[in-house]
Order: C-alpha cells, then sequence, then structure tokens
C-alpha cells in the first residue's frame, strides 16, 4: 500500500498535466463542447443580448416587475451552469443578458428559455374532457387567465404516498390560492389548463373543492415519467415571468479588459510565486525545495479541475488562484517548522520528520476543516456567483492538504534517507541551535 | 522569554482604535447625502450605458477609458459591440446628469433630429430628411441610427417622418449650432459634411449626443480625441450587477460562516471559549477591512467593486486559520504542563508559534504585494483588500483572539475561586437560619 503512493502520485500528476493542457472533448457531459479552459467576460467578452419587457393595458411595467423578471432570467442561465453571466436591468424596461465565450444568438436564446407568461386558465365547458398537451385549441384564445405565474410560489417533484407514483407538488402565493379555491369550489371534477405561450404544458382535472394554495399534480394513470415532471416543475418555477418579453437585438461584446489584463495579472503572478519559491528556499532549504515541486504540483493540478468543472476563470479568478499557491504553501510551513523544532529538541531526521508532520496535522486539519465549512455553506445557500467561489475555495483546501500530506511527506521520507541529505544545516537548523542535552550525543542526533 | 501576552492591553487598545474607526467610516455611508463612508461602484449603483459608432474609426477601449479617468469617471467599463458588422463603443458609467429622454418612439427621434439639427453644423447643409433616405436603400440598419432610443431595429418611418416634421426647426439652425457647437475641432468639419456623400453616415457628425452637463463634457473630450460620434445606439440608465439581494445574502451567509466555524472550533478544542474568541478576531478582520476601504473611499475615492464580496468571503475563509495554529499549541501544552499558569502557557504557545504565523502571512503579503504592483488595475482594489485581511488576521490571531481567550479564562477561574467561598456563606447562612 505504503509503496504504491509514489505511482498513484504520478499517475495522478500525468493525468492532471492531460487534462491542463489537452483540449479533450468532454465526452461524458451532456452539455457538450470540449474540455476547455473557460474565460469570463472580462477576458474574453463574449454575446450580448437585449430583451424588452412589454407592458399590456392593465399591467404597465414597474421596476419591481423589471427587477423580478430580471432576477427570474439570471436564476435560468444560473440554473444550466453557466458560470459568470451579466444580467442587468437598463432604462425603464429592457434587460440586457451577457455570456462570456458565446458567439451563438441561439445559445443566448435556449438559456433564456421561453420569453411568454404562464397562465392559469379556465377551460370551458364545451372543451372538458378534450383538452391535452400542445397548442390552444380553438374557442380558448381569448379566455381571460386565473391568475398568471407570478402566483406560483413553488414547485417541486414528490412522490404520492398511495399510488407511488411520481407528483408534482404546487404551491400558490396568497392571491392565487384564494382566485384558485373560489374557481375549484365551482368547477368540481372539471380540466383547467396551465399554458405558456400558448402552449398547454398540463391540463389537470381539479379532483378537489379546497386546496388552501397547495395542489398536487399527478401524471394520469401511468403517472409522470422523471423528465416528464422535471419538465412541468422547470415550467412552474421558472415560466413564470411577470410580463412578456421581447427579443430587442444581439450583439457581440468585446472583453472589457482584455487579453492584455490577463498576460499582465500571470506576469505578477509568476513574480509572486517566484518570491514565494525564493523565500522557501532560504528559509528552510531542502524542505523548502520539496514545498516548490509540491507546489507546482498544486498549481497543475487545480487548474485541471477547474478546467474538468468548467469554473469560468475571470481576472479575479485568476488572481484568487495565484492567491491559493500562496495559501498552499502555509500547510507546508507548518510542517517544516515543527520538523526543525523537533531537530532542535535533538530528535534524528527521519524522527523529526515524522514528528513534524504528526503534529502539525491536528492544526492543518482544523483549519482547513474550518474553511471547508464555510465553503460548503456558501455553495449550498449561496447564488451562482457565491457558488464558483465557493467551489474554486473547496477545490483550493482540499487540494492544498493532498499535496502537503501526501506529497511532501512522500518526498521528505525518501530525502531524509538519502546520505547527502542527513545534514541538519539543510534543514535550515545550526548546529548551536540544538538544545544542550542533545548536543552531548551528536552521532544519534545527526541520524547517522 | 518574550513576555507577548502581558502586552496585550496595547493590542486591546490599537484594535478598539482601528474597530471604532473602522466603524464609524462605515456608518458614515449610510447618512443620507453625505459624501463619506463607502463608495460603491457601479456594479451596486447602476449608472449610465452608452453605446456610440464612431466615424473615424473605433478607438482603442484603454485609450478610451483613459478620458473616462480623466473625465473623473474612474470604475467605468469599456467595451467593443458589434452588430450588423458595425463597431460600437460601449461605455458603462456612474450615472451622468442630462438623460436624453427615452419614451415613445416618435418623441425620441425627434429629440434626435433636434438635437443632431442643433448640434452638428452640416445637418443644415443637408436636408434631414434626404439623408435618411439614401441609407435606407444602401443599408437599411444604418437608416435607425438616429433614434436614441435602445431600439436598434426600429422602423424607418417615424424618423423620417419625425424628421419631416421638424424640418421648419432645421432652418434656424446655423445659428444654434454656431452658437452652442459641439463639434471643437474644426477640422473635422469637412471630413463630417463628406459623411453622407460616403454613405457612412446618417447625415451628420452628431446625432443625439449629449452637449450640457457632465454627459457633454465627456462627449465633447471623447469627440476632440477619437473623432465625431456619427450614431448613437443606446443612451439609457443601467441596473447594479450586484443586487441589494446578493449584498444581503453574503451578509447572510458570513454570519452563518461564522457560527459553524465557531461550533467547529468549540468542539474540536473542546473549549467554547476558543471558539467565541477566534470569531471575534474574525469579526475584527472584517470590519477592518471594510473600514479601511470606508475611510480610503472618504479620502481618495477608493471603490468598492463587485469583487470586493468574494474578498470578504476569502477573508473568512481563512482568518480564523492563525488563530486555530495558536489555539492547537495552547491545547498541546496545556496537557504537557498541567498545572502551570495559563497566562504562561498561552505566552509560551504564541512565542512558539509567532514565527509561522509571520512566515504564512508573508508568503501570502509576497504573492498579494506582487499582484497590487504588478498586477493590472482592475484588480488592485481586490488585491488591497486581500492584503489588509491577511496582516488584520494575523495581528487579531496574536492580539485579539489568543488574549481574549485567557481573560475570559482568567476572569472565569477567579469568579469560580470566589464561588465556593460565596457558596460556603450562602450554606452557613442555612443553617443559622435553620
Amino acid at each position: 500500500m505504503q509503496r504504491a503512493v509514489p505511482y498513484l502520485v504520478l499517475a495522478l500528476f500525468i493525468g492532471a498535466l492531460v487534462v491542463a493542457l489537452v483540449p479533450l472533448p468532454r465526452a461524458w457531459s451532456d452539455t457538450g463542447g470540449d474540455l476547455e479552459t473557460k474565460l469570463g467576460l472580462d477576458l474574453i467578452g463574449g454575446l450580448r443580448g437585449e430583451y424588452q419587457v412589454v407592458a399590456t393595458d392593465n399591467q404597465p411595467v414597474t421596476p419591481e416587475i423589471l427587477e423580478q423578471t430580471r432576477t427570474i432570467i439570471e436564476n435560468r442561465v444560473n440554473a444550466t451552469g453557466v458560470a459568470e453571466p451579466i444580467v442587468v436591468t437598463q432604462g425603464a424596461d429592457r434587460i440586457s443578458v451577457e455570456l462570456p465565450g458565446v458567439e451563438d444568438e441561439a445559445d443566448i436564446r435556449s438559456l433564456i428559455g421561453t420569453t411568454g407568461v404562464l397562465e392559469f386558465m379556465p377551460v370551458p365547458p364545451e372543451l372538458q374532457g378534450t383538452v391535452g398537451e400542445g397548442p390552444l385549441p380553438e374557442g380558448m384564445q381569448d379566455i381571460e387567465p386565473l391568475f398568471t405565474g407570478i402566483e406560483i410560489a413553488s414547485a417541486a417533484i414528490s412522490q404520492d404516498q398511495n399510488t407511488r407514483q411520481l407528483v408534482v407538488d404546487l404551491q400558490l402565493k396568497d392571491t392565487g390560492a384564494r382566485l384558485f379555491d373560489e374557481y375549484a369550489a365551482d368547477h368540481y371534477g372539471e380540466q383547467f389548463a396551465i399554458v405558456l405561450d400558448n402552449q398547454i404544458m398540463s391540463a389537470p382535472a381539479i379532483r378537489a373543492t379546497r386546496f388552501g394554495g397547495r395542489a398536487q399534480i399527478s401524471g394520469g394513470t401511468g403517472g409522470f415519467k422523471p423528465s416528464e415532471a422535471q419538465s412541468l416543475v422547470t415550467v412552474l418555477k421558472f415560466g413564470s415571468l411577470p410580463l412578456e418579453i421581447r427579443e430587442v437585438g444581439f450583439s457581440s461584446i468585446s472583453a472589457t479588459l482584455g487579453l492584455d489584463f490577463l498576460h499582465q495579472t500571470m506576469l505578477a503572478g509568476i513574480v509572486g510565486i517566484a518570491l514565494v519559491f525564493g523565500f522557501m528556499l532560504l528559509y528552510y532549504r531542502v524542505p523548502g525545495m520539496v514545498a516548490c515541486i509540491a507546489l507546482i504540483f498544486y498549481s497543475i493540478f487545480a487548474y485541471a479541475l477547474f478546467r474538468l468543472f468548467g469554473v469560468t476563470l475571470t481576472l479575479a479568478g485568476i488572481a484568487a488562484f495565484i492567491l491559493s499557491v500562496g495559501m498552499a504553501v502555509d500547510a507546508n510551513i507548518l510542517i517544516f517548522e515543527r520538523t526543525k523544532e523537533e531537530l532542535r529538541s535533538g530528535k534524528n531526521l527521519t524522527a523529526a520528520v515524522e514528528a513534524g508532520f504528526g503534529r502539525a496535522w491536528t492544526s492543518i486539519f482544523d483549519s482547513n476543516v474550518s474553511t471547508l465549512i464555510t465553503a460548503t455553506i456558501l455553495f449550498y445557500f449561496g447564488s451562482s456567483v457565491v457558488k464558483g467561489f465557493a467551489l474554486v475555495l473547496g477545490i483550493g483546501v482540499v487540494l492544498s492538504m493532498f499535496t502537503a500530506i501526501v506529497l511532501s511527506r512522500m518526498m521528505l521520507r525518501w530525502v531524509v534517507q538519502q546520505r547527502w541529505a542527513r545534514q541538519r544545516h539543510l534543514f535550515g537548523i545550526d548546529d548551536s541551535e540544538i538544545s544542550l542535552d542533545a548536543r552531548s550525543r551528536p552521532r544519534e542526533a545527526s541520524g547517522v | 522569554m518574550f513576555d507577548i501576552i502581558g502586552k496585550r492591553r496595547y493590542g486591546y487598545v490599537i484594535s478598539a482604535i482601528l474597530v471604532v474607526t473602522g466603524l464609524v467610516f462605515i456608518l458614515a455611508t449610510f447618512i443620507p447625502g453625505g459624501a463619506a463612508g463607502l463608495q460603491f461602484s457601479i456594479a451596486y449603483t447602476g449608472g449610465t450605458v452608452w453605446e456610440v459608432h464612431f466615424q473615424d474609426g473605433t478607438p482603442d477601449p484603454v485609450a478610451v477609458r483613459a478620458v473616462l479617468d480623466e473625465q473623473g469617471l474612474p470604475g467605468s467599463e469599456v467595451a467593443i459591440t458589434g452588430a450588423d458588422n458595425r463597431e460600437f463603443v460601449l461605455i458603462r458609467t456612474e450615472a451622468l446628469s442630462l438623460q436624453a429622454p427615452e419614451i415613445a418612439e416618435g418623441s425620441a427621434a425627434a429629440a434626435v433630429a433636434a438635437a443632431r439639427a442643433s448640434a452638428s453644423p452640416s445637418a443644415s447643409g443637408v436636408a434631414p430628411n434626404e439623408s435618411a433616405a439614401p441609407n435606407e436603400s444602401a443599408a437599411p440598419n444604418e437608416s435607425v441610427a438616429p433614434a436614441v432610443t435602445t431600439e436598434p431595429v426600429a422602423s424607418t418611418e417615424p424618423v423620417a417622418s419625425a424628421v419631416a416634421s421638424i424640418t421648419p426647426d432645421a432652418s434656424i439652425t446655423p445659428d444654434a449650432s454656431a452658437a452652442a457647437s459641439t463639434t471643437p475641432d474644426p477640422s473635422s468639419s469637412p471630413d463630417a459634411s463628406m459623411a453622407p456623400v460616403a454613405g457612412s453616415g446618417d447625415g451628420g457628425p452628431v446625432a443625439g449626443v449629449p452637449t450640457a452637463g457632465q454627459f457633454g463634457e465627456l462627449a465633447t473630450a471623447l469627440q476632440q480625441k477619437f473623432g465625431n460620434i456619427d450614431e448613437v445606439r443606446q443612451q439609457n440608465s443601467v441596473g447594479p450587477v450586484v443586487s441589494a439581494e446578493l449584498v444581503q445574502q453574503t451578509f447572510l451567509l458570513i454570519l452563518m460562516a461564522a457560527a459553524a466555524i465557531m461550533i467547529w472550533v468549540s468542539y474540536r478544542f473542546r473549549d467554547f471559549r476558543m471558539g467565541v474568541s477566534a470569531i471575534v478576531a474574525l469579526i475584527h478582520d472584517v470590519i477592518v477591512t471594510v473600514g479601511v476601504f470606508a475611510i480610503l473611499g472618504t479620502f481618495t475615492g477608493l471603490q468598492v467593486d463587485a469583487l470586493f464580496v468574494t474578498a470578504m468571503l476569502t477573508i473568512i475563509g481563512f482568518s480564523v486559520h492563525d488563530t486555530i495554529v495558536v489555539f492547537d499549541r495552547i491545547r498541546e501544552n496545556r496537557q504537557r504542563y498541567l498545572g502551570e499558569p495559563l497566562e504562561l502557557i498561552v505566552n509560551h504557545s504564541l512565542v512558539q508559534t509567532i514565527g509561522r504565523s509571520l512566515t504564512t502571512s508573508l508568503t501570502l503579503v509576497l504573492t498579494l504585494v506582487a499582484l497590487l504592483v504588478f498586477g493590472g488595475e482592475a484588480i488592485r482594489p481586490f488585491t488591497l483588500a486581500l492584503l489588509v485581511g491577511v496582516v488584520a488576521g494575523t495581528y487579531s490571531s496574536l492580539f485579539v483572539a489568543t488574549p481574549l481567550f485567557l481573560d475570559w479564562h482568567l476572569r472565569a477561574d477567579r469568579r469560580k475561586a470566589d464561588e465556593p467561598a460565596a457558596a460556603k456563606s450562602k450554606s452557613k447562612a442555612k443553617t443559622s437560619a435553620a
């Protein structure tokens, strides 16, 4: 087991190098596209789409509705995992959507999804029993809806307790709940229709006279297939724009900062990391060398993981990545300091290195777990921007722990076995620093 | 041995000064109408978006940004957009005074025509409705050019009719344009008058370009440098990228994370005083960092940009690291030197770990200073926030978290020492009562 570790690390390293450098097709993911480094709007630009919220006769576009629409669109874009979009309101009734690295208008369109309003419509008596999913039939075009998707509080898939079939749970807000109860009281057993963009998405029959805002839509005799239930939930949750929106136009948008800034920041990063390397080599000598190798490993591995997870790198993301290299060295420093301390107390090299790892472990573990707790909270409760940050933070912490505890340890263990390395000054310790009683036993202390 | 912990009073005083000053400046932000405190960038406040076409070719965004800086509009964003084979310069900046009316198409077009008529000398030479016609046949998209509305696909008819209806006004333009000419570079006028002939413009160098107020100054400065603006694609207000909701959410998340870290540290060290002390230090770091930005914002105008939220999250992610290193050593030494006074143990632990606390921070400071000095302007506030946070984090682990933990313990111990005596006297009183 112990012997396999170096090979495992080597295999991982080669794997990471391949992922980091070669544009691989992303075969396993259904989003398609090659495995490549995603850059943000600030670095490579993208495509900008502009939408107009269309007022109706009895509903003008208020700032609240505009902001509500913006939030829904932002959520829709974020739900697909495209990171770092910019969705802002413009003027009194516009919303502009910018997506990094996109050239095709269809990409924005598919992310924005439907532009219509979700409506809950009564089905007239003459059409009862005939209405199903599909285009809105003749005779229903002019019917006033009961209420629109604004009244949906939440929608989720669940399982019916009796039939074990998949159902969709629907929760309505106060006004919607009241309107629906009023309607249900008079129309028990009749169908009503959930309509989006003149398409009936679902036409369930009403099986109660009082709902109190909670309804359950079941998929008929056969029940919903998981995909059907999911798409209905998506429609109910994200189909509910308060007002219809209309495409105004698309334009390409260049990077706000551009690749010059990327190069400048990368140069700064190289300078910074070189300073750290220089410091480590001067101050810790041989272990410093080990730390530098571990850091190079960390950088390549982290970069590979960013590509795997499709993390969008903005300029700030790159700066944070450079900073994470400076942070990844922390665990190494704690270990080496502890090793030095153990050497000073008179332990021989092998014992000091082992003690260094053993004793430093608790503080490394406790501090990194506290960061992981933060990352987890941010990931589960944060919105998209915060989520992306949490992912990068989490990757960085786990990886830096791995490189320090596994990689640095492996290399140091090997180093202390080498004849040339068995000199304390190579570990940054002068003989004068060793405690007196230890110095009286020089042979044992030097580990020879 | 150094007596670090004995000097903890100085630490308390310095921290109190930092935190109070910081809080004063942070709270100054909320004074209505005041200019003090945190200066939020357009990412938080929204602003104005302006998308224009330059007749003499698209300028370099960096150069445009330099002009914006000169105009006292730092933190603006400049990008090149392209639609229908035409390049525009998109400028997002803080809200500018003088907004062109953005109402119905007809009236907006009329306003444009009026602005054009009054602003451009060449417009007087060419009848406006004539100039619109050739464009329509040449390239339909260009015929919409004068519309200041954000509508790029406006129908050409209302524009033409609006222009036509305004023609009577055009006859008085020569005087008006002479009085309030927005084309400061005289050499560009001949070019401008050539434009309709070449078919590249819409009849004049200036169409709906503001002439008054701060916006007008900006337009003038840009045209002086890069030539005339011959098309305004949009001129509009723009909402914030970082919504108030996101800021609120981040604030809530920081509180949640702090609570979770407190529970974790209390659990791992079997001492809730350590958990609470670590969190107090973390909050100290956050206040100091935000406070530094509030102070710098007040005096230098340094803005809080969208990345500030990220910087704060990074700081809370790493602030407790140094504290945990010290606490870990206290935990170890408490077991090793059982029975020794806590004050000695804590000081010994601090002396033992101060070297690595400083070293681990030094590596971060090295990378951050390199980014600050050599990195781009755009990430400078972000880097600065992190730098302040890292330094504050190291300081607070030594001079806030650890002393706080010690004093709290000492106080509790003293109370414990008093308690048996108190209990005794109580029981005595009881027996005497009986």
